[in-house]
Formats: structure tokens, sequence, C-alpha cells
């Protein structure tokens, strides 16, 4: 019966209450209805259907019951810290930084992080000696008082070593993904969104630099470079780092873009730059988060890779890559020598792995 | 006229060629009023409505024709930041999918406080207030708790009636509704209908409702224009239209309503399947699956004829069949 009344609803003036079709001027009165009105025709008999608007009205208060319900239910499960409706206006970030104080896997990693920067700065505070006071006479003794992690292949002391080597792998992990992640959703994130040709040359040019081998064109570029600082080796990166990025953040702003809320958004007068950065940006952040967390761990990894070919860091700098990379043929006789550095590096690359899934996870209201 | 579409023609570049997605449609809307554009899925109505409002893609889509006046100006003459203001403030939209046309990640206060940053320059904290009114005028519930809930946290109804809000938060003089109710269960869609009947009287705005659903039509519009393959085919005040359709479509359409004194009785369909907009069939494009189709619907173009004779005809109904007369009679001998 329900289902029939919402197929020919005809607007009748007889219907009571707040009857849209009331208020047409010109409507037919009740007797006009001819026996050819076919799509209403079964209507004028059929009195339950003036009760049309109190049917209407009671599925109003269910619905509210519902939703007041709802409310309730929201209401009586405030969280942990207590954090039902509050008076003060809400932003996606202050959420997003409610729900990772209560995540143990930020708090977690987060401390690491925290305890390698640390350490990236004050290095003496754990590790008071000389990095670089070596004595050939100690290469490759284990570990002994005052010497935890033993010597490596120079006699030098390996905790020193790995402590001191934090700065420069946290100094190059962190830059190259700055640079990188600035400069590639940036560029990604304008792409996408403009389309057109900027669209296409962009394109065309991530292309261009995916076709650069990485470890081919650390030897050919960096070779020329003299300076013995982090900064070519962070600079090398962010050149190669960047396309993958910008394709990540470009597909995940056309993604977002084609989303009907934006399209909403736009409908209801919103400008160009508040599509992007309010109703585009926070949607399409996620794989650019979890994608440079990642790329993170593997930017340490490749300044590794670059200093044991020759072209990256270069002794006396100290860095964890440098170590592994000199302790790897001794791996069966002195295995401390790379575990150490190894598992400084690996520490520090899964903090940085979970460090960007906790906050991908908060970024997403879907799942709190 | 608060509205007045005429002669609009909107085209899309595609792989298989150009399709015509809007030929020549003309409708005009007044303050106070509802029109009902009824059609098919893919006859244009949505189309049009976006290029009303300006948020047509172009790429791919181009508006080749035709003139859009609104209030006396010609949108389509406007420059885009000009259009951006009008846009909300003097003309809003409603989309079928609350979900998704709902940010995901901010509050529904932050989304209908927004309407008021942009457009009023407000602060946070009055736009926030304004929102809870607003919530509180269409009727949600615990209007001040829930103003900081996110969208997937409210039922589909109360989302609904948040894009409603929003549409209406500047007060402005028209409102597009894109199928506001598809997406919706039969009961709540009566009261959604309702709900907004209600506050277009209440503002006095004009409300262009583009459905397919007949009987939501019937409730609560003052005029229908039914839209076939890019063209109106059919314009009337509604209950001329239900009355005695002129043309062989509408009567199609009002055919395939199932109806409780018909149960048992095998449903009418319309034969045969929309044409595609990139091959609209010559002459009339409805004739393939006319049952009245002659020789000359097969190469003459009918125009929108004016029914002026005939039962429930009057002024300001139109019929795109070149039988209209025969149509109407038929229609009314039923």
């Amino acid at each position: 019966m329900p289902d029939t009344r919402r197929t020919h609803p005809g607007p009748e003036p007889e219907a009571g209450g707040r009857r849209p079709g009331e208020r047409l001027p010109g409507g037919p009165p009740p007797g006009d209805h001819p026996t050819g009105d076919r799509p209403r025709g079964n209507r004028p008999d059929d009195g339950p259907d003036a009760r049309d608007g109190a049917i209407a009205g009671t599925g109003f208060g269910g619905s509210m019951d519902l939703a007041a319900d709802e409310g309730r239910t929201l209401e009586d499960d405030p969280g942990p810290d207590g954090g039902g409706p509050s008076g003060r206006p809400r932003s996606l970030w202050s959420d997003a930084w409610r729900d990772l104080r209560r995540n143990p896997v930020f708090v977690v990693s987060a401390l690491l992080i925290l305890f390698l920067v640390l350490i990236a700065l004050r290095p003496t505070l754990l590790a008071s000696g000389d990095p670089l006071d070596c004595d050939l006479a100690r290469a490759q003794e284990g570990s002994r008082p005052g010497h935890p992690f033993g010597f490596n292949g120079q006699g030098c002391d390996v905790y020193t070593r790995t402590v001191h080597g934090a700065r420069t792998s946290v100094t190059v992990g962190v830059c190259a993904t700055l640079g990188v992640t600035l400069l590639g959703s940036v560029l990604g994130g304008l792409a996408g969104f403009f389309g057109g040709l900027w669209d296409a040359l962009l394109s065309r040019l991530t292309d261009v630099f995916f076709a650069i081998p990485v470890v081919l064109g650390g030897l050919v570029l960096l070779s020329v470079v003299t300076s013995n600082s982090v900064w070519p080796v962070i600079g090398f990166m962010v050149l190669l780092g960047w396309p993958q990025i910008s394709r990540i953040s470009r597909g995940a702003v056309i993604t977002a873009k084609q989303h009907d809320y934006v399209q909403a958004a736009r409908a209801l007068g919103a400008s160009g730059p508040r599509m992007l950065l309010r109703h585009i940006a926070p949607n399409a952040i996620a794989p650019v988060i979890v994608v440079a967390t990642i790329a993170l761990g593997t930017y340490i990894a490749l300044e590794a890779t670059l200093s044991y070919l020759g072209v990256g860091l270069k002794p006396p700098t100290v860095s964890w890559g440098i170590d592994i990379s000199s302790a790897s043929p001794y791996i069966r006789n002195a295995p401390h020598m790379l575990l150490w550095p190894a598992g400084a590096l690996a520490v520090t690359v899964l903090a940085f792995i979970m460090l960007g899934d906790a906050v991908r996870d908060a970024l997403d209201p879907k799942l709190r | 006229m608060l509205l007045d579409v005429r002669d609009l023609r909107v085209e899309f570049t595609t792989r298989e060629g150009v399709a015509k997605a809007v030929n020549g449609v003309s409708y005009g809307v007044a303050a106070g009023e509802t029109l009902a554009v009824l059609g098919e899925s893919g006859s244009g109505k949505s189309v049009t409505a976006q290029a009303v409002m300006g948020i047509l893609d172009t790429p791919p889509g181009r508006i080749t024709g035709g003139e859009i006046l609104f209030k006396g100006r010609d949108l389509l003459r406007l420059k885009e930041e000009e259009r951006r203001s009008v846009r909300g403030a003097e003309m809003a939209m409603i989309f079928q999918d609350a979900l998704s046309s709902l940010n995901p990640v901010l509050t529904v206060g932050d989304q209908l406080g927004e309407m008021f940053v942009v457009h009023r320059g407000m602060s946070k904290k009055d736009a926030r207030a304004k929102a809870v009114e607003l919530m509180d005028r269409v009727r949600i519930p615990a209007a001040a708790q829930r103003v900081d809930d996110y969208p997937h946290q409210f039922s589909g109804g109360m989302r609904q009636r948040i894009m409603i809000a929003m549409a209406l938060a500047l007060e402005p003089d028209l409102i597009i509704a894109d199928e506001p109710t598809t997406a919706l269960d039969v009961t709540v869609q009566a009261q959604v209908m309702d709900l907004l009947a209600e506050l277009q009287r209440e503002y006095a705005m004009g409300l262009i409702l583009i459905t397919h659903d007949l009987g939501v039509v019937a409730d609560v519009a003052d005029r229908i224009a039914v839209m076939y393959a890019g063209r109106i085919v059919e314009t009337a005040p509604v209950h001329d239209l239900y009355k005695a359709p002129a043309h062989p479509y509408t009567r199609g359409l009002l055919d395939s309503i199932p109806r409780l004194d018909h149960k048992g009785r095998e449903l009418y369909a319309i034969k045969g399947l929309p044409p595609s907009l990139t091959a609209v069939p010559p002459g009339c494009p409805f004739h393939p699956r006319c049952p009245m189709a002659r020789d000359v619907c097969r190469t003459d173009v009918p125009p929108l004829h004016a029914v002026e004779r005939g039962p429930a005809s009057g002024p300001g109904r139109g019929s795109a069949c070149h039988f209209w007369r025969d149509c109407l009679e038929g229609s009314a001998r039923r």
C-alpha cells in the first residue's frame, strides 16, 4: 500500500497536513478528475491517502528517534580521553592528533624517532669518545667493558661510530624525503588538478627521470662532486626521487578530484585553491605519506649504497652506510661489525614506516 | 522569470564521436515555482543542470549554443570569478548521493560553515553557530552535539538533510536538486521531499527537480519538462500532463507505472532502448520506439508545438510530436 502511494501521490487539495501540492495555484478541485485520469484514478476513493501527511510525519519522528539514539550512543562512548562532542571546533588535524596520542604504534615509533633525532643532534650525550679514534691493534675485536659493540676493521669503536652515524643517516633520510615530498607532491598535485598541457609536460618529464638508473646516475653525477658533505647526496636523491612522489600525488589528486564532494563544493561556490587545499589535498595525502615514509628508509639505504660505491659520502665522514659496506666482507669473521650499524639502520627505517602507517590511519576518519 | 534557459546546446567529445547531450533545450523557472525535469538516464537532464550551475567538465564537455538567463543576466557571458560568486549564494545544487557528496575528512559543521566563511567572510566560530542553526532548520536532532560528527556517522536521510542545509545556507533564489531522493529508501524519500518542498515555500525559491521518479514529481512539481535524447519532448503543468499526455513518450512513461488496480496484468514497457547520443536517429529521436510513428517521423524533427486545443490543453503546454493532437485525444480517451 505505501508503495502505490509513492507512485502516484497526486497533489490533492483535500489531502491534509503540509502537502506541497496545496499551494498550487489553480489546482483542480476535488471533483474535477475525469475517469480518464489514469495515474491518479484510484485516488478519490482512497481514503487513507488523505492521511499521507500524517504518515510522513510519523516517519519523521521515527527517523528522528533513530538519529537521536545514534547521538546518544556516540555520547555514551566518548573514548578514553572523553573526546565526545566538545565545545570548540575540531579540525582534521586536531582529531588526527587525538587519535595518534592513543595509538601505541605511533607512541613507540615517535619515541624511537625522537631518540634518533636527539642522538643525531647531540651524539656526545651517549658516546663521549671520538669515532675517528682508531687503533689497528684492536681491529675486529669483540665487545669488552667500555666498548660494548666491539671494534671494526680499522680498530675504531663500533658503539661510538653507530651513535655518531645516526646524524648523517637521519639527515640524509629526513632531508631527502622532505625535499622529494615537497617537490613531488606540489608538482604532481598541481599537474593532476589543472591537467592539460602542464600535466602532459610534467608526465613526460617524470618519464625521463624514471629512465635514469639510480646507481648509474649516482656514479655519473656524484663522481664529479668533490664536497664531502651530505648535501650533494641529498640533492641527487631529490632530483631522482621526486618523480615517484609526483606520480603518486598526481594520481591521488585526479582520483580525489572526481569525487562528488569536490563537484558539490564547486557547485556551492568554492574557489580553485580552496577546493585543492581543503577538499582534495586531505583526501589525496594518505598515499603520499605512506610512500614517503617507506622512501625515507630506502634513501638511508641508498646513501649506504652510494657510499659503498665510493661516490656517496667518503670517510672520514661517519655513516651507517659506510660502516655497513666496510664491514660486509668480514661478516663471517666479525659479524658484530656489520650487525650493529645494520641493526640501527633497520630500527630507524622501521620506526619511520610505523610512523607513516599510524599517521595515515589517523588521517582517515572512516577508521575511527 | 527567475531562470530562463534558451536553446541550450551541449556536446561531449568522446572516442566514438561527438555526443550531443543537450540539443536545444529551453525552459524557465519563476520564483517560488517547481519545475520537474523528467527523463531516463542519458536524456541530458543532469547535463543541462550542470551547464546552468557552471560545473560542467570542460573538456570533454562544451556549450555550443544558447543562453542561460538568470535574473536577466546571461550566465554564459560571465567571467569564471563572477560565476563562482553566483554559485552557492544565488543558486545552489543538491546532489543525488549525499554520502559521496560530503567530504569524508571534514565534519559536517566544517562543511556547512564553509559556506559562510567562503561567501560571507564569517569567522570560524560564527560559521559554526550558523551551521548548528541550519542543522536545526532541516530538523536534525541534537544538532549542537552532532555538528562535529563526520558524514559517515549520519544515516542516509540525515546526510541528505545536511546537503539540503548546505544548499539553503545562503538562501539562494534557485535550487537545482539532481535526483535528491534516488539514493534513499521510500519512507525517507517522502520525508526529504516534504522538507525540501516546505523550505522552498518558506523561502520562495525556484526549484528545479531532476528525477526519473514520476511519483516524486506529481507530489511537488508545478510544471514538468520531459526530456528525451537531449531534447524536451513535452512540457506542461503537472496536472495536465498526468491527465492527458500529448507525447507518446510521456504516455509510455505514465503507462509503465505499476498500479494496484492492474495487479496481475503484465506491466507496460516502452520497447527498445534510448538512442546513443553519438548516433541519434534522424527525424524524431523517439520514432524507432514510438507506436504512433509514421513516415514523416523518420525524416522531420518535430518542433515543440504549442498544445492549445483538445483536452487538458492550455497556455504553456508544448509537445515535440508531429501528431500531438492524436496523442492528446488518444490519451484522454483511455
